[in-house]
């Protein structure tokens, strides 16, 4: 299929809880690591989306984008860990270099907040078909443009990718080097990315045309081919995802 | 009675000073079958564009003139509304692809979903649309995946499904081959029969003298004829509007040979061949 996707088709658990339930987990256990700022808290929390992870047998599919993230963590983990305002406690040295205590621990909690960040919409992006999700979210109110927006995204750059491909072929033809050092994959940089842009406005305009010649801008209400899906214990685990995030707001109000 | 109604139609693009359409009037009946024909630049999609609403509502610029389709006014009518009376189906099958849905089936419903066509009913339509096209056996294959004349068929497929009064085709066949050409002129002849009013920008102008009742000339923005294939393609100037008539025809003028029922050179390989085989 000519789309990019990262959804696992599996069977899980986990792709069998509703789509918005997902994104509402996405939502409450990012919130609650900000709620309640506590090492061992937000440690808990990570180790849950990891778990979720692996019980939605996507835990392998995680890791590629967590060592993404890998730059940013040592950035903070450097930044905090030296320069923190409240560093007083040193925890090691080499040579010149100094680690404090609190610049290390804001740094770890840091750390798992963007871990768990990754994991929870990990949870989301790679167990739920993303144009179901998109029409839960039409259903209940997003704006169709948006949701299209996300969907045509995701075909459109495979699709350029393979009109970047057929230029490069044309160009090549004629005589351009496109491979080689980096000065001359400077030079052919601009020959190949003008006309696939220039297509690309072209394409968009004409699909612009074909989106509003089928009613895409019309103010009917719109109806859907495909059927909401049914599935099961959708307001137990909502409900509990709720008292959660109540529960923690809580706990910051009256601690 | 007219489903078309031109009258005095002028249009020139933002930033131009030039016209597109230059008072411009005609009239077409329900089921007529009219070709566009006339050189690059000549017109013929800023026409295709003013009869589906696009021009004056999606190009702006300036616009005089009225133009009537199943009774509504274009000016008074947003695109979307009009999208319910006429469909368009243009040249890049590509590009008429939304881009936003997973299966061939999902595509064709965009349309419906948007009018807000309710779900057993756009099945009923989906499917009748499908079979017309031909293209059952790919209801589940993704949008990208097709050639060129399917993804052509498919989006075809996505407008006769909103059940169109008027279909207007902009150059539908330049992409295609010998072959996909000739399955969508078949597919537009069958439409027609259903009552359904074709209006094709095409430069396939054998094929055009085939299918079409009527044909409209166009030059500079002009309307230079608006007749019967027969009367369009016997005129001597075409060449000076960057048309070369049919093979028929020219074979015709150079061998002498006029259709015995018309009078005029004949359009048809069909014509020609009659005509040949009554004199030997």
């Amino acid at each position: 299929m000519s789309t990019m996707t990262l959804y696992v088709d599996k069977k899980s658990f986990i792709h069998h809880v509703a789509p918005l339930t997902k994104l509402l987990y996405v939502m409450v256990s990012i919130a609650i690591t900000y709620i309640i700022p506590k090492l061992e808290f937000v440690l808990f929390v990570t180790l849950t989306s990891l778990l979720i992870l692996a019980i939605g047998k996507v835990f392998r599919k995680i890791l590629p984008i967590l060592a993404l993230s890998i730059l940013l963590i040592i950035s903070i983990i450097i930044v905090q860990g030296f320069f923190h305002p409240e560093n007083q406690t040193v925890l090691y040295s080499i040579g010149f270099i100094t680690f404090y205590k609190e610049g290390l621990t804001f740094a770890a909690l840091l750390t798992l907040r963007v871990l768990n960040m990754i994991m929870s919409f990990g949870i989301l992006i790679l167990t739920t078909k993303h144009d179901e999700l998109v029409e839960d979210l039409i259903k209940k109110g997003m704006s169709p443009k948006i949701g299209y927006v996300l969907l045509s995204v995701l075909q459109l750059i495979p699709q350029m990718r393979a009109t970047m491909g057929k230029i490069t072929d044309a160009q090549r033809s004629r005589g351009m080097e496109t491979e080689g050092n980096l000065l001359v994959r400077v030079k052919a940089f601009f020959p190949l990315i003008v006309p696939v842009v220039l297509n690309s406005l072209h394409n968009t305009r004409e699909r612009a045309i074909a989106l509003e010649v089928r009613g895409f801008n019309t103010k009917m209400k719109k109806t859907f081919l495909n059927l909401s899906k049914e599935y099961q214990y959708t307001k137990t685990i909502q409900s509990i995802l709720w008292a959660i995030l109540i529960v923690t707001i809580a706990w910051r109000i009256l601690s | 009675m007219s489903i078309i109604q031109v009258e005095g139609l002028k249009y020139k693009y933002p930033d131009t000073d030039q016209l597109a359409l230059d008072d411009i009037s005609f009239e077409v009946k329900q089921g007529e079958f009219i070709g566009l024909i006339g050189r690059n630049t000549a017109g013929k999609s800023t026409l295709c564009f003013a009869l589906s609403g696009l021009v004056p509502h999606f190009f702006n610029g300036g616009y005089g003139g009225k133009v009537f389709v199943n009774g509504l006014e274009v000016r008074q009518h947003e695109v979307g509304d009009i999208a319910a009376h006429v469909g368009l189906v243009f040249e890049n099958p590509f590009s008429q692809m939304t881009a936003s849905k997973y299966t061939v089936f999902e595509e064709i419903a965009f349309g419906l979903e948007n009018m807000g066509v309710e779900r057993n009913e756009m099945i009923t339509r989906m499917d009748e649309s499908l079979d017309l096209l031909d293209i059952t056996s790919i209801k589940d294959k993704h949008p990208f995946d097709l050639s060129g004349g399917q993804m052509q068929r498919v989006a075809i497929a996505s407008v006769i499904a909103m059940k169109p009064k008027i279909l207007i085709l902009d150059e539908p066949t330049s992409q295609l081959d010998p072959q996909g050409s000739e399955e969508v002129f078949k597919v537009v002849e069958n439409l027609t029969k259903e009552g359904i009013t074709i209006i094709m920008a095409e430069h396939k102008i054998d094929k055009l003298a085939e299918y079409a009742d009527k044909v409209a000339l166009i030059d500079h923005g002009k309307l230079i004829d608006f007749d019967t294939p027969a009367k369009v393609f016997s005129r001597d100037d075409l060449p000076d509007y960057g048309i070369t008539a049919p093979t028929a025809t020219r074979i015709g003028k150079a061998l002498g040979i006029k259709d015995s029922k018309t009078d005029l050179f004949p359009v048809t390989i069909k014509a020609i061949s009659r005509e040949i085989g009554d004199k030997l």
